[in-house]
């Protein structure tokens, strides 16, 4: 009698039902092959909106690091600011370590520089009898400095310089980049989570069809000693590999789009938009979108493997 | 190892399809159940197998009353009995040979004996040659013998049968109750519930007979416990202490 009621505590799935599930699972995708289907694109079309969204986003903080890793600033005079004035700033920012890196640029080379970038308008200037351009100095300076609170301190200081009359730095279009950078990773987390939950719920409501398919099977199963893991574990493998399908095909969707629009890309254009395809995904956002389809397929099935 | 104590079913409240039965099935029995159709032997089956819960009484097998067992238990006790279902219960989609190696897969059966084992069960109902055929595609009589080798597959402690020859010609039924004879021989405890009266004269075991829910003959036990008083204050769980 012992050896009946130990019987009724061993564990109920060895680690070779695994294999059942699976084979079980990838069988039952085919024999509903078009509802399989429509849960699986579902995914991936959720997932598709996410990761265009994170490609878009992932390339814009690109260049705005691109742009950060070389900022200049500029400190422009005042048309009557002196040489001396000029001689003081020059002496300031040579005894600051993190402002060393200094170029002067002269009025004329400022007007030259202005030709040269601009040659279709550069007679416009040259109708001028003056040269507007002031003197300025330009300052590389290094990413870790402009995010440190020392920066603005300097910064004031050179603004205090007399006879400056602008310190000109790209930091606040650079942190509304951020900003913008965000925006676009939450949209698409939002849309593409709502998506998402949608697609779970198709998944679970194919996977009750199934169910229901296989509902005689079920009784069956019961009546011969099946345990609810081992009735319900081919479902949720269904489900589960089903939504890591979609987030594979979205994926691959997305390289493919990534490759059209940058093959495609008219050079005139790639001037503006260029930057937009410059890299594809990093392998851990590869790696995040096909888990957001294992996690809606495991959903989906646990909502409707979860009812009797 | 089988103990029904007054034990009622009824479906609705004007039929009664057992009425107070108590019979006992000591461990290594083996027994018919015979009766006209209509009189009960397949519900009293699935109350073995706890399909259903009885209406009144208690039924206790394997040393478990089954009206206190719990859902989670369900699965492990019915690993143990060895059903031949009426309608056979053969699952479709599946081959025979997947058929019995899901069973397997149930019963813990490492997958790398799956094969050996399916072969040899299927061996003894002579359909060894059915392996890779689908349930619909076999004769009801085929069928039937792949119900058998199922059910027979890992030795079940308990095995019963649900008019388990009715649809074989009589030498096959002859040749499967030879079968269930050798399952006995290796320990299990054998029920089977027919109305071949053919079958049952031929071999010399105890037949309990229904009659329209009733217990109306008990032949060839050892005890004849027609009637027999509820055991007072006794649980029901220490009846099987005899087994
Ligand atoms: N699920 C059910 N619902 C209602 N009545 C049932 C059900 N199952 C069996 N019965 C009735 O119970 C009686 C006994 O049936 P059953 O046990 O199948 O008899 P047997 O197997 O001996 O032919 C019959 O009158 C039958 O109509
Ligand atoms: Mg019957």
């Amino acid at each position: 009698m012992a050896r009946e009621f130990n019987r009724l505590n061993e564990p109920d799935v060895p680690s070779s039902t695994a294999t059942y599930f699976f084979r079980e699972a990838l069988r039952r995708i085919w024999t509903s092959k078009r509802s399989s289907f429509v849960a699986i694109s579902m995914i991936a079309i959720s997932l598709l909106i996410v990761g265009i969204f994170m490609l878009i986003a992932e390339n814009l903080e690109h260049t705005v690091e691109q742009w950060q890793g070389r900022s200049r600033v500029n400190v422009y005079f005042a048309s009557d600011a002196t040489g001396a004035q000029i001689a003081a700033l020059r002496a300031h920012l040579a005894s600051r370590s993190q402002l060393a890196k200094h170029r002067f640029v002269t009025r004329e080379e400022a007007l030259k520089r202005f030709r040269e970038y601009f040659a279709s308008v550069s007679n416009l200037v040259s109708q001028l009898d003056e040269n507007p351009f002031p003197p300025s100095f330009e300052i590389e300076v290094t990413p870790e400095f402009i995010q440190s609170p020392a920066f603005n301190q300097e910064m004031a200081a050179v603004r205090a310089s007399p006879g400056v009359e602008y310190v000109q730095f790209d930091w606040d279009w650079l942190a509304r980049m951020r900003r913008l950078v965000d925006v676009i990773n939450l949209a698409g987390l939002i849309a593409g989570g709502i998506l998402a939950i949608a697609a779970a719920f198709t998944i679970a409501n194919v996977i009750r069809l199934t169910m229901m398919l296989y509902r005689e099977e079920i009784e069956i199963m019961r009546l011969v000693g099946a345990t609810e893991r081992l009735i319900r574990g081919p479902f949720l493998v269904e489900g589960i590999l089903q939504g890591t399908l979609g987030g594979a095909l979205a994926v691959g969707l997305l390289y493919a789009a990534f490759l059209a629009v940058r093959n495609t890309l008219d050079p005139s254009q790639s001037l503006l938009f260029g930057f937009l395809v410059g890299t594809f995904l990093p392998w851990q956002k590869i790696a995040m979108l096909v888990a957001g389809g294992t996690l809606a397929g495991w959903f989906g099935s646990w909502l409707s493997v979860r009812e009797r | 190892m089988i103990h029904f104590y007054h034990v009622t079913k009824k479906f609705d409240r004007y039929s009664t399809a057992l009425h107070d039965v108590t019979f006992h099935l000591e461990k290594g029995e083996f027994a018919f159940l015979t009766g006209a159709s209509g009189a009960g032997k397949s519900t009293l089956l699935k109350l073995i197998l706890r399909e259903m819960l009885p209406t009144e009484g208690q039924v206790v097998v394997n040393g478990r009353n089954l009206n206190a067992m719990k859902k989670r238990h369900l699965p492990f006790f019915r690993r143990e009995i060895g059903m031949v279902f009426q309608d056979f219960k053969l699952i479709e989609r599946m081959t025979v040979f997947e058929n019995l190696s899901f069973i397997l897969t149930v019963l813990n059966v490492s997958p790398k004996e799956h094969k050996k084992k399916a072969y040899a069960a299927l061996r003894a109902v002579n359909l060894q040659h059915k392996l890779n055929a689908y349930p619909l595609q076999l004769s009801g009589g085929e069928q039937q013998r792949v119900a058998i080798a199922r059910a027979l597959i890992n030795d079940p402690l308990i095995l019963i049968g649900d008019e388990p020859t009715g649809n074989l010609d009589p030498d096959l039924s002859a040749e499967m109750i030879q079968i269930f004879s050798d399952a006995h021989l290796r320990g299990s405890t054998v029920l089977l519930a027919t109305h071949d009266r053919e079958l049952i004269r031929s071999s010399d075991r105890r037949v309990i007979t229904l009659d329209k829910g009733r217990i109306s003959r008990m032949e060839g036990g050892e005890t004849h416990i027609e009637n027999e008083p509820r055991p007072s204050g006794t649980p029901f769980l220490s009846a099987s202490g005899s087994k």
